[in-house]
This record gives structure tokens, sequence and C-alpha cells, in this order.
């Protein structure tokens, strides 16, 4: 961590909220990412159509939540309002029908842990959106995609300051310095200069 | 066939030519002739240093300085871009630009060949018949013909083309969004910074982790400077920080390679391996893409050279020795800063130095 | 040396470079033209065609690009901003249109009854405040009249773009990008008022759409703005009432800021007169009721920055140390916020109301 100044890369997030200027509202979630959709739909509610794509993972899986809340409560045509995956491939390509058929002026979504947010972000440029366009939550899990500098191996849910390459296994130090385009944090070798002196590992990303 | 794979048989016939046998790895056989010591951009204009923006016209300077020309050519090109070749070797992610570039490609490979063909007629000529371009590096024994605007007729992007014949890092950055984005790149001597992990980022992510300039507002001030930057008006600026060993190839991906060396540092040594890394900054305003080319000229220079000229090692010992501690760790100058000074302390008598970086 | 280069340079050595381009580092120095024909391309407009006065190429532009034309008339030096109608990448000459301005200041009234064929200009070099984006999957350009002019270069552009990938050079480079589909909406108040049609039609078929408001056919511009697909970036040029329209639409419908572009050139409104008092020199320039202030400073020889000269770049902007009035802020440069704070004046179109204003210069 760099202590002495904030490191402008590092996204920061807020929690989502409707825009209601829009024709129509696009909402991508998964795992933990469903519980940030149903306080959102405990927002009121725009009158424009609402669609949720939702990845439930084995620790957090909200999809009866989110059905009920979309069918039950609001009373939203189940078929059109949500579509549940069982493989992010599936996702994805779901997402991928869903914004070739989309206008402009449809707002979009994306609740998860941080390397899905930039996943959610990566597959919506290719429709031309752009990252300024999409409000994103970062939900439950502060864990880090760590890119690897030296070997270009991105390591996943990464909890701690520093972490083992699962690439190369150098113990990389974790950055605030973030890459949209990667979803991932930069990892740097710690002990480049004094090999084996490696200060405390610690869990700040839990 | 890659027409590059020849530069180093080619060039051997040229070792004659006023282009140094060197370096930069290795046995890091780099040196400075006189000539380029006198030459060389020394950055300090007074005894304490603070980050500044610093920007000035791309004027041309007086005949034989380093900024006589918009791009220059001097003693170090044939083996920096021997270096050049070595590292993209190694690693293809030094070189990267992203799809919507290809204008800003184009753009590039015009006013580098139009600039050192004017500027260099005696190393480089450009022929146009039409769009038909014929270009000619007699010292790197490059001739190609192409058509301009077609990339298939080059044995490469045309960017990469011309990155590997010209000195320096390029970045070039789209212009949307109200910031500038860092959308190609072709780096083989940053100062530890990524290509591979900062292309596509916009301005202030891209100058995120450099310390005590946000506070400033001087990253928003030179963005919006950038943003309105003219075509016919290229601006520049001078960057520094020190490298051990006159090593090119400082970047992130080989700093397990390069590392270790800030502990080799020692009061009886540091002479020799440490040197000051001077960053010519150039930007230009290109035509057709309405991108702007960000060109980073490396000048290096061991502590042995700089202390030929008394004003600059006197300075150059008071700057480091005062520096803010954030930017001697951003540096990289943090471990090995003891043994700096003690080399650097007996060449500095104290006395009151003019004012500039001029030589007296 | 190739046959080929051998050739050239044995046969036809005037075609050698660099000697017939442009040095990106002539600093300052503007770009010496001449008129080279004027015509009539519909009512109150005109068109120039400027070759360079010396023969070399002229730069070559973005789509979107404009230039400062300096136009000399008595003591005062006029400088108007018009954007460029050529193919960016036509080198041998330029072209731009001139409206007649009722009320003119000058600098339209100079350019349609001063400038002849002949007669030498200078102008500064490109400048694009209105480039298209490059990552837009689909590219709407909506001009009103006048506003017809930013996109005659960028539909060339655009034209250029879907050509070269319909060439498959792109793909060979390893970089396969599929250039975004793109129409034009033009709407006009009668065919005498409206430049370029046959041009644009002949040039864009049915990318080309035209609304001919004499003959009752309007643009909808709600509309327009709700059927396009994601990715779509929406450029409009033209009166202020159809700009306003198409911002307001665009929000209400949830567009992005960011894929919503316009282009208002202002002209510096009229007001009243009053004086600049510059705190470094303590000099005291009056400004005219019919001049800007950045005007008023240049012909009392004050060197004040400057670039677009319609309040859209944010170059010449100067700090207000005092005024015992108000500032009349008209750029489209500032935020709300700084034009409440006072502190800042982009003196190419703002003014204040006011006996003294104080600059920080």
């Amino acid at each position: 961590m760099q202590a002495g100044y904030w490191i402008r890369s590092k996204p920061i997030y807020g929690g989502l909220q409707w825009q209601h200027k829009a024709q129509a509202h696009v909402i991508i979630a998964s795992g933990e990412g469903g519980r940030a959709v149903l306080r959102l739909l405990q927002q009121q509610l725009p009158p424009q159509a609402i669609k949720v794509l939702y990845l439930p993972e084995a620790q957090a899986d909200h999809s009866h939540a989110l059905r009920h809340m979309l069918q039950d409560v609001l009373g939203l045509d189940l078929a059109s309002a949500l579509s549940r995956h069982d493989t992010a491939a599936a996702l994805w390509l779901a997402l991928d029908e869903v914004l070739t058929a989309s206008r402009m002026g449809t707002r979009i979504y994306a609740a998860g842990d941080e390397a899905f947010l930039w996943q959610v972000a990566a597959q919506a440029a290719l429709h031309g959106v752009l990252n300024a366009d999409i409000m994103r939550e970062q939900a439950a899990s502060l864990a880090r995609a760590v890119y690897c500098v030296h070997c270009k191996t991105i390591s996943h849910h990464v909890n701690t300051n520093i972490a083992t390459c699962s690439g190369c296994q150098r113990q990389l130090l974790v950055r605030d310095h973030f890459s949209r385009r990667l979803g991932a944090y930069m990892g740097l070798m710690i002990d480049a200069e004094e090999p084996g002196n490696v200060p405390d590992i610690l869990e700040i990303y839990p | 066939m890659n027409k590059l794979d020849h530069i180093q048989a080619e060039t051997a016939a040229f070792h004659h030519a006023p282009f140094n046998e060197e370096t930069f790895r290795g046995d890091y056989s780099f040196h400075n002739s006189a000539k380029g010591i006198k030459r060389f951009p020394y950055p300090f204009e007074q005894d304490h240093y603070m980050y500044s923006v610093n920007i000035e016209p791309h004027q041309p300077g007086k005949p034989g300085a380093i900024t006589e020309h918009a791009f220059d050519i001097d003693e170090h090109y044939v083996a920096e871009c021997e270096d050049k070749r070595m590292t993209l070797e190694q690693d293809a992610g030094r070189y990267a630009a992203l799809p919507h570039m290809m204008d800003a490609q184009w753009d590039f490979l015009e006013l580098t060949m139009e600039s050192l063909a004017r500027d260099y007629p005696q190393y480089f000529s450009l022929l146009k018949d039409g769009e038909r371009w014929t270009w000619h590096n007699s010292v790197l024994g490059i001739s190609d013909s192409f058509i301009f605007g077609d990339a298939s007729t080059l044995p490469m992007e045309p960017f990469e083309y011309m990155g590997r014949q010209t000195q320096g890092d390029f970045v070039l950055l789209d212009q949307r969004e109200g910031t500038l984005f860092a959308d190609a790149g072709f780096i083989t001597s940053q100062a530890d910074w990524s290509l591979a992990f900062d292309i596509g980022m916009s301005w202030h992510e891209w100058h995120g982790p450099v310390p005590q300039v946000d506070k400033m507002g001087i990253m928003d001030r030179a963005l919006k400077f950038l943003m309105s930057l003219q075509q016919g008006k290229p601006v520049r600026r001078l960057n520094w920080t020190m490298t051990v060993n006159p090593r090119l190839d400082t970047s992130p991906e080989h700093y397990p390679e390069w590392g270790p060396d800030r502990l080799t540092v020692t009061a009886e040594n540091a002479g020799q391996k440490a040197h000051l890394r001077v960053e010519l900054q150039a930007m230009f305003r290109l035509p057709r893409s309405n991108a702007i080319l960000f060109s980073i000229r490396c000048y290096l220079l061991s502590l042995e050279d700089m202390a030929t000229q008394p004003k600059w090692i006197k300075r150059f010992h008071r700057v480091i020795r005062d520096l803010h501690p954030d930017l001697l760790e951003y540096k990289g100058i943090k471990v090995y800063h003891e043994p700096l000074l003690q080399w650097l302390a007996p060449h500095d008598d104290g006395a009151v130095l003019s004012e500039g970086a001029q030589l007296d | 040396m190739s046959a080929l280069a051998n050739k050239l340079m044995i046969t036809e050595p005037d075609i050698q470079t660099p000697a017939n381009t442009s040095d990106q580092r002539s600093q300052n120095a503007g770009l010496k033209v001449i008129v080279q024909t004027i015509r009539e391309v519909a009512e109150g407009i005109r068109e120039f065609t400027l070759v360079s006065a010396d023969g070399s190429a002229l730069p070559a532009f973005s789509g979107g690009s404009h230039i400062v034309v300096s136009m000399p008339s008595g003591t005062r030096i006029y400088r108007n901003a018009y954007s460029l109608l050529s193919p960016p990448q036509q080198r041998d000459h330029y072209r731009i249109a001139v409206r007649l301005q009722e009320n003119s200041r000058g600098g339209s009234r100079f350019m349609h009854q001063e400038v002849k064929v002949g007669m030498a200009l200078e102008v500064a070099w490109p400048l694009n405040l209105f480039a298209l984006s490059r990552l837009a999957r689909k590219q709407v350009l909506v001009a009103g009249g006048i506003g017809i002019t930013p996109f005659m270069s960028q539909v060339q552009e655009l034209l250029r773009q879907a050509q070269a990938s319909q060439s498959a050079v792109l793909q060979t480079a390893g970089s396969k990008i599929t250039p975004p589909d793109f129409e034009l909406h033009y709407a006009y108040r009668s065919q005498d008022h409206a430049a370029y049609v046959p041009e644009l039609q002949a040039l864009l078929g049915d990318r080309l759409k035209c609304y001919d408001q004499s003959q009752g056919v309007t643009l909808d511009i709600r509309q327009l703005l709700a059927e396009q697909p994601l990715g779509t970036h929406v450029y409009t040029c033209g009166p202020e009432g159809m700009v306003q329209a198409l911002l307001q639409s665009a929000d209400e419908l949830g567009w992005p800021p960011a894929h919503v572009h316009h282009e208002e050139f202002l002209a510096p409104p009229v007001g009243s007169p009053f004086t600049i008092k510059l705190a470094s020199s303590q000099q005291e320039v009056q400004v005219g009721a019919d001049q800007s202030m950045l005007e008023a400073l240049e012909q009392a020889g004050v060197d004040a920055p400057y670039l677009c000269r319609g309040g859209a770049c944010g170059r010449c902007e100067l700090e207000v140390l005092s005024t015992d009035g108000t500032l009349e802020h008209h750029d489209h440069y500032l935020s709300a916020e700084e034009k409440r704070a006072g502190r800042k004046i982009m003196p190419c179109v703002s003014r204040a109301r006011c006996d003294v204003i104080e600059l920080n210069f």
C-alpha cells in the first residue's frame, strides 16, 4: 500500500441507485451481488423495463429471493425480468444478446466482486458502452485480482497485501494501481532486491 | 519477411560512423563522449527540486543541442535500436496498440519519417509518389516501399515500424470523454512503468502512482493544457529519475533483473554505477487522428561524467540530499541514498551556484 | 536503394520530400493562404477555397476541425473560426463556408464584402473541438442550417474508414475493427438556405436524410434518439434551439453524456463599453460595445492567450481579481459553479456589465 498518497487509478465504488432517466434497465450480478440487486429493488421502481441477469455462486445464491422479489412482490413478468445462469459463459452469452437488442438509454448496472464488475465492463465495451456508462457496486468481498507484471498471469481472490503468483510463484506486492482493462491490480515482486526478504503477509482484503 | 531482423548484421558496417559501439545491458559498455556530456539535458535549475510541469514550446534549440530537432538522433542511435530489438524479442508486449488507433499510427509514421528525413538527410530519406512512399534508413540498412494508409504493405504495423527506428519511447493518446487515453505505446526504455498494464488508461489513472502531484492539481492543469494542444505547436518538458547501471529497460517486467542492482551501489562505485536519467518528453498534436504523441527520449549520465562539470555535480548533491522521502521512494533511490551521498558530498564545496541549468 | 526510388529520384526530383511539407515545429506561424475561388452555396452563404501561398502542402486534419481566419480591417483584426469543409486528407486546399450574419460585428461582413479572389489571408493551424469518437458503434450526425459545415469533413472521414475496412487492410495488420455505421440528418429552412445538398447526396446516398421545413418535413429529434442502438454517439451543430432540444431529449432518454457531442460556435455578443485593468502592468484597456474583451486586449497590443475564440477550448481563461459590476459569461467551458464564483472569465466571448474589471494578467 502506498500510504503517502492516493492512487487515482483505484476505483471507488458506491451503491446501486436507479437512473430514472432511461429507456430500460439491465442489471448484471454474480454471487453476493444478488444482495445488492435486492437492495436496489427496494428503492422506488422506475417505470421502464427491468432485466436482471444473475450468476449465483456456491456460497452466495440469492436466486430465490430475487425471484420472489421480482415476481411475487413487484409483480413483474419473471420470464422477461430475470435470467439466471449456471455458468459465466452462459451469462456472457445472454448479456451479449440483451445488449445487441438494446437501445441507447438502456441503463446498465453491475454488482459482484471487483473482477466481475470489470468483466461486465469488458463485455459491454464490445457494444460501445463506455466505462463511465455503467453503475457499479462492489458486493461483499474486497478480494483483488492481481496481475503479475513479470509473467502476466492474473491470480484471483487475493485477500492479502502480498500474494504468491499463481503463474510464476513469485511473491508479489499488491499495489493500489488498478487496470480497468485487465480488471486487476498490479503485482510486483517484493523481494527482488533482497531475495527472501518478505514482510509479514497480512489479510487486508477480506 | 521481417526486414528488421537484419539490423544487427547490416549495422556492423557502420561502426566507423559517429555511433558508439556499446550496450545497455550485460557488460554495460554504454558511454558518453565529451560532446555527449556537454549536450546532456541537465534538469536542475536550482539547488532544491520541486515537481513541476515546466512545459515549454518544443522549438528548435541551438545547433547541436538535443532540442535542435523534433526527434534527436545521437551517438547512441545504433545501440539503442539494437536494445529495442532485443527487448521486443523477449517481450512482445512492449509494443501495443488498441485497434482504434490505426489513424494515429500513420500520423506517427508520417511525423517521424518527415522529421528524420528533413533533419538528418545524411542518414534517412523519404520519397513520395502520391500514396506510394519509399523510406531509406541508411544507418540500420532498411529500405521499404509501401502505400501510405495500407498497413499490409509494411512488414509490421506503422507505429512499431518507426518506433524501432527512432530513439525513445512513444505513447499515442486518444482524446475523448474529456480526457486522454494511453491507447497505444512503444515502450522499451521506461522508467518503471508497464505498458501491458497501463494501456487503455485515462490520464489520471496512468499518472495515479506519481506522489506529491495530485494535491497540487498539477495533473489537472497539465491535462487541460494538453487537451487544447495545437497541431504545429508541440511542447516539451524534462523529467528525471536515477538508474543503477546504464540500462534502458528498467521496466517493472524485468524488475527482478535490475532491482537487485540498487543494492550494489557503494560509496566507492557510485560514480560509475549511478546514472542520472533524464527524459525529454515532447508532445505533438497529430493531424488525422487528433491524437497526441507523447515521446519520451531517455538520456543517461554517470555521476563520474557529471563530475566533469562542477556546477552540475555540486547541485546534484544538494538536490539528492534534500529530496522529499516520498520522491526518494518513488524514484527508487531510497535503498542507496546513503552511499550515493557519500560519493557526492566530497564533490560539493558548498559554493553558491548560478541560477539555471546552463554550464558556467 | 530500390529500383523504384532510383527511378523517382532521376525522373521526378520535384516530388521528393520533405521540402514540400509543413514542419510541425513552425511555432506560432499561421498558415499563409490565397483565396482561389469564391462561390455562393446557398442564400447568404459563401464558400471560399484557400490554397497555400507558397504552394506547400497544407496540414492534414481530422473530421470536425476548424481554422481561425485573421481578417485585418482598418485598425482592427477580426479573427473568426470556420469549420473546414474539404476532405481531411486533401492537402492542396482548404474550403470554408461563411454565412453573412445579421448584426455582424464585422467578421462575416468582411468575408462577404472585402475578400476577393487572389487575396492573401492568414489562418491558424487546424484545431478540432468536435472530433468523432473512435469507440462508437454507430455515429448519428444532426445538422441544422449552416451547422452542416463541421459534418462536411466528418462524413469524409467516416467514408474513408468504411472504405479502408472494405479493402481488408486493417485485418492484415492484425487489428480487425469494424467501422461504425453512420447517418447524417440535415434540417434546413428551405432549399434556398440549404448548402451542399446535391454534393452530400452524391457522397452519402441513403445515409443522408434531409428535412426541408418549408415543405413541412421536420426532424423529430426525440424519436430519432429513442431508436438508436446501444453504443451510438450523436453529434449536433446548428441553431441554439435545435442543439438545446437535442441535448434535452438525450438527457431525458438516459443517454450518457459522453455519447452526446455538440458544437456551438459563438460570436462574441455585444454589450456596454467598460474598462479592463491589468494587474501586472496596471495598463487600462477600453472595451467597445461591439468588441470582445480579447479583441480589445489585442488591439491594445496585449499578448493574451487564445485558441478557438468561440468559448469552447478554455485556453484564454483569465483570473478576475475584482469588478464593480457583474460578469456576463457566454462560454461553454467554465462549469456553472465556476461561473457563479466569478473568479474566472473567458475573454473571447464573455464580458462584464461594469465600469472596471481587474484581471490578473
